[in-house]
């Protein structure tokens, strides 16, 4: 569904990503660990086309969309929830809802409002409240359920697990497995390696902007490199 | 169908709500009917920067040039076309609305496309030179009457359009309510809190800036055509930088999103500095001094009491009226102290002369104890208020 082709991604003089190559199937959960700096975002943001790649290829489905604006990104059915939330903090739950609908023309918004509120109960309570009065994990449920409402294909989830409680952390993991179990195809990038690589089908290490090993979640989670870098030996 | 009832209604009030407002000024208070006029214009202009830097989060600082361009476009025109058209003077009016709009809207596509690429201070100096740049050139295009001014007098006397004026700013008003309480605001308001994420959203931020700059520049536009009838005269002089920074004062202090607090400020900031200049009252330096000295209490006062008197609200405005008679107290000692120093007694000024002295200080003291403007970014409604008031009974209780 989603191939990456050798990316170079810069900012200014600094190379943040070196000749990244990557895939995602559908229906897949693709994991990214990797420590701060390592260009996790950076691959994301790409995709999302908040960043120009100055070398190589992303094909979604076949056609090739590195340099789109981001807004046609959203609209051929990439969605992200970006690193921090990013949420509206001054509008309500139910307005930040609207804009994650926003490229959608269609009358089944509001339908899949309910939808997606159904697997946020805390949300649906919470719904004209300022998002800003939200708790850090009522935030983070709230950007994911913004990312669902452009009914996106792909979801890219970055590091939805950051500054949450341990419950919390779990939560948030069944809601992805959850969604998982719908269709969803995630690409997911956290530093929580243990979590990421237990729910994802495959996964990818990124180290300084290079993809430095690959294979399914459960290898890599007993891999003695692994091990020794991201899950504390 | 009920949408444009509501529409259609609200439009008939507030048409004879204006037409009355020019009625009732023109017979009871003559002599204000120019200063109604501005005070209106000054309402579009500062409730359409809003728009742009309140709504959106930019921030423009030269909204004068949209003015001058929307008031050289239709007064140029309208001299020279009046003539030659079978219009009559309202109608033609209206047309040199759009026409002042049309130009207004164009010069802030220019303006609007640095928008994308600059941030903050820098799309700031874009928007000050750019207003600089368009008066200097007007000054210096003689088709245009150069740094002279340009007549705009296609009906011979000037016209009585207060109504007009007004109605423009409840347009302005209406339009921009429209777009905070609708999701056609809601890019806008994205834009502001979050460019990055409005744009992972799918929202053309680019499109959304532009549109914003488009908007608020063809008020203004429409406001300069006003005033170029009006006032029969203008110049470039009539459209300095001052005037600029006035506007976004306004906005500032009015708190900056908050439509409510835009219209407030215009009028306000607009009349004190009016109603002070007809004040023909000589006043000796010792209680200027003292004055000033006085203020400077209340407003320690007001801070400290902001600050350390965390009482019930009841207790706090009490705190607050305390330092107000306190400092009344020591204005009028400190004016008969001060009145021993002979140099001080005996320089005596007047009150309109020091006009600007008092809105300046009028500025800090609210800048200094509301920094977010008065209205912050709420916005005045009977729910906003009746919320208040059982808040204050809450916390009373
Ligand atoms: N806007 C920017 N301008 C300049 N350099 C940047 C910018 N954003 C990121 N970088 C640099 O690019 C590199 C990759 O950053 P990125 O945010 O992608 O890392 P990350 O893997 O997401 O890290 P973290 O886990 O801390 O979120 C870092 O060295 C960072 O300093
Ligand atoms: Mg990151």
């Amino acid at each position: 569904m989603l191939e990456i082709d050798n990316l170079d991604v810069y900012y200014g003089a600094i190379q943040a990503l070196n000749g990244v190559t990557l895939n995602v199937q559908e229906g897949e959960v693709v994991s990214i660990i990797g420590s701060n700096g390592a260009g996790k975002s950076t691959l994301l943001r790409t995709v999302s086309g908040l960043n120009r790649p100055r070398e190589g290829a992303i094909r979604f489905k076949g056609s090739e969309i590195q340099g789109t604006a981001p807004d046609k990104i959203v609209r051929m059915g990439i969605s992200q929830s970006p690193e921090g939330r990013r949420i509206f903090t001054n509008m309500t739950v139910q307005e930040n809802l609207q804009l994650g609908a926003f490229t959608r023309t269609d009358n089944e918004i509001q339908s899949d409002m309910e939808k997606v509120m159904d697997k946020f109960p805390r949300i649906r309570e919470r719904l004209k409240q300022s998002a800003g009065t939200l708790s850090g994990g009522e935030q983070q449920m709230l950007a994911i359920c913004r990312a669902l409402m452009s009914r996106p294909k792909l979801l890219l989830l970055d590091e939805p697990s950051m500054g949450l409680a341990p419950n919390l952390v779990t939560e948030i993991f069944n809601i992805i497995g959850e969604l998982h179990k719908d269709g969803v195809t995630i690409l997911l990038v956290e530093q929580n390696a243990n979590r990421a690589l237990e729910i994802a089908d495959r996964a990818y290490v990124l180290e300084t902007g290079h993809i430095v090993l690959e294979g399914n979640g459960r290898d890599l989670l007993t891999n003695p490199k692994v091990k020794e870098a991201y899950l504390g030996g | 169908m009920k949408f444009w009832g509501v529409r259609l209604l609200s439009f008939v009030l507030a048409f004879g709500f204006v037409y009355g407002l020019d009625v009732v000024t023109q017979t009871a208070f003559p002599n204000l009917y120019r200063l109604a006029v501005l005070a209106g214009l000054y309402v579009t202009l500062a409730v359409s920067l809003n728009l742009i830097n309140g709504i959106t989060g930019q921030f423009s600082i030269g909204h004068a040039a949209f003015y001058m361009i929307g008031a050289y476009a239709a007064g140029f025109v309208s001299q020279h076309m009046y003539a030659s058209q079978p219009l009559g003077p309202v109608l033609w009016l209206v047309v040199m609305m759009a026409v002042g709009a049309v130009f207004a809207a164009i010069a802030g596509i220019v303006v609007g496309l640095p928008s994308l690429r600059l941030r903050g201070d820098y799309l700031a100096i874009v928007t000050l030179g750019f207003g600089e740049i368009m008066r200097i050139v007007v000054q210096n295009v003689d088709p245009l009457g150069g740094a002279y001014g340009l007549n705009v007098k296609p009906f011979g006397e000037p016209p009585k359009i207060l109504w007009l004026v007004w109605l423009l700013a409840v347009l302005c008003i209406a339009v921009c309510r429209n777009l905070l309480k609708t999701s056609h605001g809601l890019p806008f308001i994205a834009v502001r809190e979050d460019e990055v994420a409005s744009a992972a959203m799918g929202v053309k931020t680019s499109s959304v800036k532009v549109t914003a700059f488009v908007i608020g520049s063809a008020f203004a536009g429409a406001a300069g055509a006003l005033l170029a009838h009006s006032e029969t005269f203008i110049s470039p002089d009539t459209f300095k930088m001052d005037v600029s920074f006035i506007i976004l004062t306004m906005v500032v202090l009015g708190g900056t999103g908050s439509i409510t607090g835009s219209i407030m400020a215009a009028v306000a900031l607009f009349a004190i500095p009016e109603w002070l200049r007809t004040m023909q009252v000589m006043i000796p330096g010792s209680s200027i001094v003292a004055g000033i000295l006085a203020v400077g209490i209340m407003v320690s006062g007001f801070r400290w009491v902001q600050n350390n008197y965390h009482e019930s609200v009841s207790k706090r405005i009490g705190a607050y009226l305390a330092c107000v008679v306190g400092a009344a107290v020591a204005a009028v000692v400190l004016s008969f102290v001060l009145a021993f120093i002979p140099q001080l007694a005996q320089q005596r000024l007047d009150v309109a002369m020091l006009r600007m002295v008092i809105f300046s200080m009028v500025l800090i003291i609210l800048m200094l104890l509301r920094p977010q403007g008065v209205f912050a970014h709420h916005e005045f409604s009977w729910d906003w208020l009746s919320k208040v008031l059982r808040a204050r009974k809450g916390v009373t209780a």
